[in-house]
């Protein structure tokens, strides 16, 4: 039984994420949005709004605390982009048709691009998280609140990594992962990631309140300004939930649709 | 060959540039849309903080972010025209036009005409739109003009600077990689937040780039009475920048017409 899964499941995994991570160093200029723009996001949106620290009610007084989450994030939602960029070209190179000869179920096939996307993620995280305390993070919670940090990070990878394959499986061509990057930019913007509700004015709070990513943010945030609660870790746990599953329902639709 | 034939040419090649921008909305749409929805955003965020230095002038966010917002959609649309010059160069049609009795000056000059008629398009309708949404402009008629005059100036620098580029490396990718470097250049800068408001390394860094001079007079200008002081700081920074964008651009094109 063991044998049959890993053979059957575990070895293709490895396999697919291997074959994508060789194919990223490779091409170094698709890490550019790994690893470039999240750092230019933490810096420059700390560093423009570093005044906003003084605002009594901000949440905290480090501005480098507040965005590095949010910088974060962005580039765990590039990754999980990325890895809809590198289906979209084996579909239009016709290295799927191949695929779908070999001896892979296509639950197995979607695992091992989640996996790879969630490998990918790793990349911006880690380098977020060191350029950030060299900037001034002070990580009040230590590791635990950096390990929150990284459950939200992988999750948005998969999040963003589902929703780009969900799109690439149905329309089959690279072009259409624009929605995707304008559905993530607005969908981070229309959040909590450069301020907190209290701060908001207008039609923007409420829009905010309602916002799934808005939860993820706060979730990812709690151990880098302060307490690690429950209060807000399950709202955020529920909205990575409902986007998994209901953007992989419709991944794994599309990708059983296609060819068929 | 007479003026008013290289003038005829000239009119031909911009208007080909400027349909050729009309039929493309996913490449000018993103121009119009983002610097609009990041200033309702900004707006609806950082109310707030003008009680902090460098809000003195005003208490509404909208009316600060204007020029930042203009500058910003002009850049968006000032590297489409270098773009459709890259392709050119990829597809073969820029030698066609090498090889036609066409005044070779008039290729460039053509596509800057229609990057610059473009800057000018999106500038009063950007104006329109945030008027609408209840900006004002306290300089009057005088401070629009201005302010229309650098937009159009500071998209024939980037512009010019892009053509440079795409006569250099013939590639569509490379122009389009210029995109976040001027994104960066605009938050590295007082646009977004005075510099005032900004703390330490960071704060020298926005106070020495070159769009810092550009922005903090126009902004003068929308939120307290014209001047003409501001008004030629403004217009000489970018000027400057124009004259250097457009020389790169000159000697890149001496460089491929000697190549070939």
């Amino acid at each position: 039984m063991i044998l049959t899964i890993a053979h059957n499941v575990i070895f293709p995994i490895s396999v697919i994420v291997k074959r994508g991570w060789i194919r990223m160093v490779r091409r170094y200029a698709n890490m550019f949005p790994l690893v470039v723009m999240p750092l230019f996001f933490l810096i420059a949106f700390a560093g423009s709004f570093s005044g906003l620290g003084r605002l009594e009610g901000f949440g905290t007084d480090n501005v480098i605390d507040w965005m590095l989450p949010w910088a974060a994030l962005q580039g765990c939602a590039f990754a999980g982009i990325g890895t809809g960029a590198f289906t979209a070209e084996d579909l239009e190179g016709g290295f799927y048709d191949r695929l779908f000869l070999a001896p892979i179920t296509r639950p197995v096939l979607l695992a091992g691009l989640l996996a790879f996307a969630g490998a990918r993620s790793l990349i911006p995280l880690t380098l977020v998280s060191i350029v950030a305390k060299f900037l001034g993070a002070s990580y009040p919670t230590g590791v635990a609140g950096v390990g929150m940090l990284y459950i939200a990070g992988v999750s948005i990878a998969f999040i963003m990594a589902l929703l780009s394959l969900a799109l690439v499986y149905h329309f089959k061509v690279q072009r259409i992962l624009a929605l995707g990057q304008i559905v993530i930019f607005v969908a981070l913007f229309l959040s909590i990631g450069q301020a907190p509700i209290r701060f908001m004015q207008g039609w923007l709070p409420y829009v905010a309140r309602v916002n799934p990513f808005t939860n993820i943010i706060r979730f990812a945030r709690q151990g880098l300004i302060g307490d690690i609660t429950w209060a807000d870790t399950w709202p955020g746990l529920l909205a990575i939930s409902g986007l998994v599953l209901s953007f992989g329902f419709f991944a794994l639709r599309n990708l059983f649709r296609y060819n068929r | 060959m007479t003026a008013r034939q290289t003038l005829a040419q000239a009119e031909e090649l911009s208007r080909r540039s400027i349909i050729a921008l009309f039929r493309q909305p996913q490449s000018w749409i993103p121009g119009f849309f983002f610097p609009i929805l990041l200033a309702l955003v900004y707006t609806s965020q950082f109310s707030g903080a003008t009680n902090l230095p460098g809000f003195e002038l005003t208490d509404s966010f909208l009316n600060f972010l204007l020029p930042a917002s203009l500058l910003q959609g002009i850049s968006f649309g000032a590297t489409i025209g270098a773009s459709d010059l890259a392709v050119d160069i990829e597809q073969g049609f820029f030698d066609r036009l090498l090889v036609s009795p066409a005044n070779r000056l008039v290729i460039l000059l053509g596509r800057m005409a229609g990057t610059m008629t473009w800057a000018t398009i999106q500038c009063c309708s950007l104006t329109l739109i945030f008027i609408a949404l209840g900006v004002r402009i306290h300089g009057g008629s005088l401070a629009f003009f201005t302010i229309l005059l650098v937009g159009v100036l500071l998209s024939l620098f980037l512009g010019s600077f892009a053509m440079g580029l795409a006569l250099a490396t013939g590639s569509e990718e490379v122009v389009q990689s210029l995109f976040p470097l001027i994104f960066a250049f605009l938050f590295l800068s007082s646009a977004f937040f005075p510099t005032e408001a900004m703390t330490g390394w960071y704060r020298q860094l926005a106070e020495l780039n070159p769009i810092t001079y550009i922005i903090d007079p126009l902004r003068r200008m929308v939120l307290s009475d014209f001047n003409w002081g501001d008004a030629g700081q403004a217009i000489s920074v970018v000027l400057l920048l124009a004259t250097l964008g457009i020389a790169f651009s000159l000697y890149r094109l001496r460089k491929k017409l000697a190549k070939t």
